[in-house]
């Protein structure tokens, strides 16, 4: 059963490296008519589909590449051209910390997030006591987290995307986050979510993590499709074209 | 939610909290009150009294440049909340407007203690206040989404709106009454959405404020083109607007 449908699609980025150089020189230089803002075209004509219980491997040299095709699968972009159907609930897992106040309690970042992941308040309450459990977080409930310890953003980030309670889990880079006794139980519960039948589509840069939880990849180059294979095919893929430079 | 976190994060950097949000106003009008009534004697400039006159209209008008303000750099504050929130991009317009309405809705008190140190009453055509209120707030959700969303494109547009709101202050029958214009211009000047939704407000104390209902109709016409264009911009440029998030 399919869950996500990409249909030929493209998409263009804005640059998003900052030019080197002073403010004054930047003025100057958009002064003289260099438009700072040029697009990049990202993706060009994917076709693929994802099915329920996959667990899929983005696997590409581009980082925004990797973060733009999460983004499509969780509907947070828009393609140029082509579609991608949704035919369940996605949850994106995309640089949450840095969308936390500092200002704000622990408590009070998690209803943010949580809302802005798409949970109602009362859902919130509920599940509170489990994120703030999971997260080990217990102490810091009602502090503000910038009194916190600064890994405090990226387990509360993670607690609350996995109390979500949706069909597909997106997740780019952060995958790996906290110390090795957080990990290990991040770990575990993919793993259960997975027994249970959800979906993953996991962006990172280690290839460690692609070999433990996908077992499918897609291997990208020049924002085309080049492989849908499996996780060790693709990533040997990846080691070619990375000894081979490019143009050969 | 995310009203609540705007008015927190705001308020909490100041000692005196919400209070401000009744005090600013409050200095601001009597500083005007001063200047023109006061300073500049028996001008026929607006109505008597003046103090509650002017009130009545510069709470709506800060109200009204707040937002459109804050709606240039919605999108350029909330980078990366948009990467991962599955609501809907217009939530972020709905919010600026929402939480500058709270405001509004907390300066209120304002008026209420100018009617009380003038003594006077509104009458019957008061019951138009509250729908000026619900028409400013639909202004202001298209004006938001169509300045929002535009301001992503061009970035200049940000200074723009400052100076287009800095002379709509001054085109506006805020310092003075809509009576004071020559009733030749009177058609003109509704173009201004503005014109009609502060006539509203003032209606019920001065009746003579509704000059005809042309220029009422031609006024929220203005403005209801306004939201409709907001609406368009805003679904157009939503592709382009996530990717710069």
């Amino acid at each position: 059963m399919n869950i996500i449908d990409f249909v030929n699609v493209s998409l263009t980025m804005p640059r998003t490296k900052r030019r080197k150089g002073s403010g004054r020189k930047q003025r100057l230089r958009r002064f003289a008519g260099e438009t700072s803002r040029s697009m990049v075209p990202v993706i060009e004509d994917v076709s693929f589909t994802v099915n329920k219980g996959d667990s899929v491997a983005i696997v590409s040299g581009k980082p925004i590449l990797r973060t733009a095709l999460v983004r499509l699968a969780a509907g947070t972009l828009i393609p140029d051209t082509g579609t991608v159907t949704r035919l369940a609930s996605v949850v994106p897992m995309i640089s949450i910390a840095r969308a936390m106040g500092p200002t704000f309690t622990v408590r009070q970042n998690a209803y943010l997030v949580g809302g802005l992941l798409g949970m109602k308040p009362g859902e919130l309450a509920e599940k509170l006591p489990g994120i703030i459990e999971f997260a080990d977080l217990g102490n810091y409930l009602d502090r503000h987290l910038n009194g916190a310890p600064s890994s405090t953003r990226q387990r509360l980030a993670w607690s609350i995307a996995m109390a979500v309670d949706a069909d597909v889990y997106a997740i780019d880079q952060t995958l790996v986050v906290g110390e090795l006794e957080f990990r290990q139980k991040c770990w575990s519960a993919v793993d259960k979510l997975r027994e249970n039948g959800a979906t993953f589509l996991i962006s990172s840069d280690g290839a460690k993590q692609y070999r433990r939880f996908c077992d499918r990849g897609l291997y990208f180059e020049q924002g085309a499709l080049i492989a849908d294979t499996t996780v060790p095919e693709a990533l040997a893929l990846a080691r070619k074209a990375r000894r081979e430079p490019r143009g050969e | 939610m995310l009203v609540l976190r705007d008015l927190q994060k705001k308020y909490t950097k100041f000692r005196l909290g919400y209070l401000w949000s009744l005090l600013e106003p409050l200095g601001m009008s009597l500083v005007l009150w001063l200047v023109f009534s006061v300073l500049l004697g028996e001008r026929a400039l607006g109505l008597s009294p003046y103090l509650l006159f002017l009130s009545v209209a510069i709470l709506p008008w800060w109200w009204f440049t707040k937002c459109v303000n804050a709606s240039t750099k919605i999108f350029r504050r909330s980078r990366g909340e948009l990467a991962f929130a599955t609501l809907p991009p217009q939530i972020w317009v709905m919010r600026t407007v929402l939480s500058s309405s709270v405001e509004f809705v907390f300066s209120l008190p304002v008026i209420v203690l100018a009617v009380a140190l003038t003594q006077d009453l509104p009458g019957m055509y008061f019951l138009f206040f509250p729908i000026a209120i619900l028409l400013q707030f639909l202004l202001l959700y298209g004006v938001g989404l169509l300045v929002s969303s535009l301001s992503i494109v061009i970035p200049d547009l940000a200074r723009v709106v400052k100076i287009v709101l800095r002379a709509m202050f001054y085109l506006s029958p805020i310092l003075y009454s809509i009576s004071n214009i020559p009733q030749s211009l009177h058609t003109i000047a509704a173009i201004n959405p503005l014109v009609g939704i502060l006539g509203l407000y003032r209606i019920g104390w001065w009746p003579e404020e509704h000059t005809s209902m042309a220029a009422l109709v031609i006024s929220l016409s203005v403005a209801a083109g306004l939201f409709i264009a907001g609406i368009y911009t805003f679904h157009r440029l939503k592709p382009r607007l996530l990717k710069e998030a």
